[in-house]
């Protein structure tokens, strides 16, 4: 079932609420050749063109269609709007997934190593979840950690993330090379209006995790007015907050006898030294 | 209910009466436009992906099915102008969209400049990423006419390859820029020979024209059937015949070329020139200069070698013996090992102190892995082969200055990379 229309497949969902929504189909299919999944049905939203694109609001604020792609958000007009979703879509896999792979898909599928996903945490974003005669707005942490989950009949349609105008890092550690998932990433991102640094720690936690105390701390570090420069040991200080933060002492043990010993086991004190590099170097980055 | 076998294949495990069955297993019945031809797909279970529709129902088995999971790019075909895994697109999605695949490259009766320039630089062992990379390749250079090879590398970082590595690749996706990039300055030149002889520029002429050209004598309107791609199980029906000594050079094939075989009694017409054309050739027509349509392992030397005494005559009086590979250059002067010839000084062998009466082929220095063949074999594609293996590339940087730190020379717009690389402001801590 192809709808060419948000309506259409809005209504196509409420006619058949065990039909599965796709759109790039890379996640889903994944699962479909695993034999982890048998859909009862499909609802292609490939041709819903309103949603592929964005569109800019009042107040600050883009509107990104669900059905962006990551090909799409990777080009040049898109990242001089949103620098971190751009970098953040390039790394998230080769030309082949990205061609096809969406934005929306990103976030519905919530994977732990999702790549969009610490940003759009970081960023405070929020989603349109559209049903047939009605949408609602949910935070994407909420959605993301399942607080308000996506129900039965609904579409994920808009994603409304603030411009900031300020620098945005996002930064991933992989196992090789090439397109990878991430064994770790940081998206950090300034909000000079507020003084406020954000950032989110992915892909070691099964939802990206905010270490809001580190940012408060870190953002009385930073000279606001003045040409916002970091004292060195500060980032550094930052980045070991952070990594503290998101990964506990008990990360990768498997029993619980290893859980009361003391001190953090040695994959969180890699992990840890991981995330803290990446902080590091984000704020180092996003402060240059 | 229809009976067909996959359906009852499925149903029967399960155990499950046929209308459980279709509960379990939705199906719908849809058009695929593939290569410019509507294939209509019956009765297909929804979760079937393109790849498993192209392969198992279409008959279309050049792109493999390597990791289902969208890792290895072996199965990369192009759905509306776009590169994508076939493996990860629902083939009911896909419907209504235009399809490409590995075998529309060379609809034209013979490999695109792309499969040629793969083979021709030595980026094809087991075989089995190429119809990926050749779809890669033909996909990065439609969007991006001269590539830098970071851009190249970007575009190939999707498709594994763990037999040949990906240098050969690279330089195949030179080779082809550079020969379009030149074609594109003398359109005027190009234009005559290819009238004669279907070059690598053939690739994106219509069908027709190359048909015809190619001697096939196949109306334009009369190509209404979808094209026989003699590559499935063609070729295994009809033993073609052997044009090739066994020893000869094996032949540098790429998966989706066509066979040499002729087309299945029981499909339809083929727009391809029948293979007997094909394969007798002689040399300086089509086909048979190295610039034409494919490589039918027939290989020129420079001076004429009399054929051994024990193997049929070869059809085609061009074709010569060529001396086997892979023996070492001086004959061996110790004591032969059992059942090996030991060659003697007037250029006759002996088996175990008898005449085998088996005239000692001249030896020549036998070509290293990837180099042309002497002779005039390969000089039509103007690539003038790669290195030795093992030989380290040239030094110099093939597309310009090589990138000295900094955001490489990918990354558009100066953005910061994501991953990998330090950039000096990571350094004012710790």
């Amino acid at each position: 079932m192809l709808p060419a229309s948000l309506d259409e497949a809005v209504d196509a969902l409420a006619a058949a609420p065990a039909a599965v929504p796709v759109a790039g189909a890379t996640d889903l299919m994944e699962a479909v050749n695993a034999g982890r999944l048998r859909p009862a049905a499909l609802v292609g939203l490939g041709r819903i063109t309103e949603l592929r694109g964005w569109r800019y609001e009042d107040g600050g604020t883009a509107v990104l269609g669900a059905g962006l792609t990551h090909a799409r958000m990777d080009r040049p007009d898109f990242a001089a709007l949103i620098p971190a979703l751009a970098d953040a879509a390039r790394t998230a896999g080769p030309p082949q997934v990205r061609n096809v792979g969406t934005l929306g898909g990103n976030i519905v599928t919530a994977a732990p190593a999702g790549d969009t996903l610490p940003v759009l945490t970081a960023l405070e974003a929020t989603v349109t979840l559209a049903r047939a005669g009605a949408s609602r707005e949910v935070p994407v942490s909420h959605l993301l950690t399942g607080l308000d989950p996506v129900r039965p009949g609904e579409l994920l349609t808009w994603v409304r993330v603030p411009l900031l105008h300020a620098p945005q890092v996002f930064l991933k550690a992989t196992g090789r090379s090439g397109p990878a998932r991430a064994t770790a990433s940081v998206a950090l991102v300034l909000d000079p209006a507020r003084r406020s640094v954000r950032c989110a720690v992915g892909a070691v936690a099964p939802v990206p995790l905010r270490p809001l105390e580190a940012e408060a701390w870190v953002a009385g570090c930073i000279d606001w007015d003045g040409s916002r420069e970091i004292d060195p040991a500060a980032n550094a200080a930052f980045g070991e907050y952070v990594a503290t933060a998101c990964v506990p002492d008990n990360y990768g043990a498997e029993g619980a006898w290893e859980a009361v010993t003391e001190g953090p086991t040695a994959a969180a004190v890699r992990l840890r030294r991981t995330v803290a590099v990446l902080a590091r170097r984000a704020l180092g980055r996003a402060l240059k | 209910m229809t009976t067909d076998p996959i359906e009852t294949l499925d149903a029967d495990p399960l155990g499950l009466s046929p209308q459980v069955s279709r509960e379990l297993r939705p199906c719908a019945s849809y058009t695929l436009r593939v290569n410019g031809f509507e294939r209509p797909v019956t009765d297909a279970w929804i979760g079937e992906s393109l790849l498993y529709v192209l392969r198992e129902r279409l008959g279309l088995a050049g792109a493999k099915d390597g990791c289902e999971q969208g890792e290895c790019g072996a199965c990369s075909v192009q759905v509306d102008g776009q590169l994508v895994a076939g493996c990860l697109v629902p083939a009911a999605l896909a419907a209504d969209s235009e399809i490409n695949t590995v075998e529309g490259l060379s609809a034209a009766g013979g490999a695109s400049d792309v499969q040629q320039a793969l083979a021709a630089s030595g980026a094809v062992q087991c075989g089995y990423c190429t119809p990926g990379m050749a779809m890669a390749v033909h996909d990065l250079l439609q969007r991006n006419h001269r590539p830098t090879e970071v851009e190249a590398r970007q575009a190939l970082c999707g498709n594994l390859c763990r037999c040949t590595g990906y240098k050969g690749v690279l330089a195949a996706v030179q080779t082809v820029a550079d020969a379009r990039a030149l074609e594109a300055e003398e359109p005027e030149e190009a234009a005559a020979p290819v009238e004669a002889a279907p070059g690598p520029e053939a690739a994106d002429r219509p069908v027709e024209a190359v048909a015809g050209a190619a001697g096939a004598a196949v109306e334009p309107e009369s190509v209404v059937e979808p094209p026989v791609y003699t590559d499935a199980d063609a070729w295994i029906e009809h033993v073609p015949q052997q044009h090739v000594p066994q020893h000869s050079v094996p032949q540098h094939s790429v998966e989706p070329q066509p066979q040499p075989g002729a087309a299945h009694p029981g499909m339809p017409q083929s727009v391809l020139p029948h293979p007997a054309e094909q394969a007798h050739v002689p040399a300086g027509a089509p086909y048979g200069d190295g610039s034409g349509g494919y490589d039918t392992g027939v290989y020129e030397t420079a001076g004429p070698v009399p054929p051994h005494a024990g193997i049929p005559a070869q059809a085609g009086g061009d074709q010569v013996y060529y001396p086997p590979q892979g023996y070492p250059e001086q004959p061996y002067q110790g004591t032969p090992a059992h059942g090996t010839y030991l060659p003697y000084p007037d250029g006759h062998q002996q088996q175990n102190g008898y005449d085998t009466g088996y005239d000692a082929p001249v030896y020549e220095p036998t070509p290293a892995h990837g180099t042309p063949l002497p002779g005039a074999a390969f000089d039509g594609t103007a690539f003038d082969g790669t290195p030795p293996h093992g030989t380290p590339y040239a030094a110099q940087h093939p597309h310009g200055a090589p990138v000295e730190g900094g955001a490489p020379a990918g990354v558009p717009y100066g953005a910061t990379p994501a991953h990998g690389i330090r950039l000096p402001e990571d350094d004012h801590a710790s």
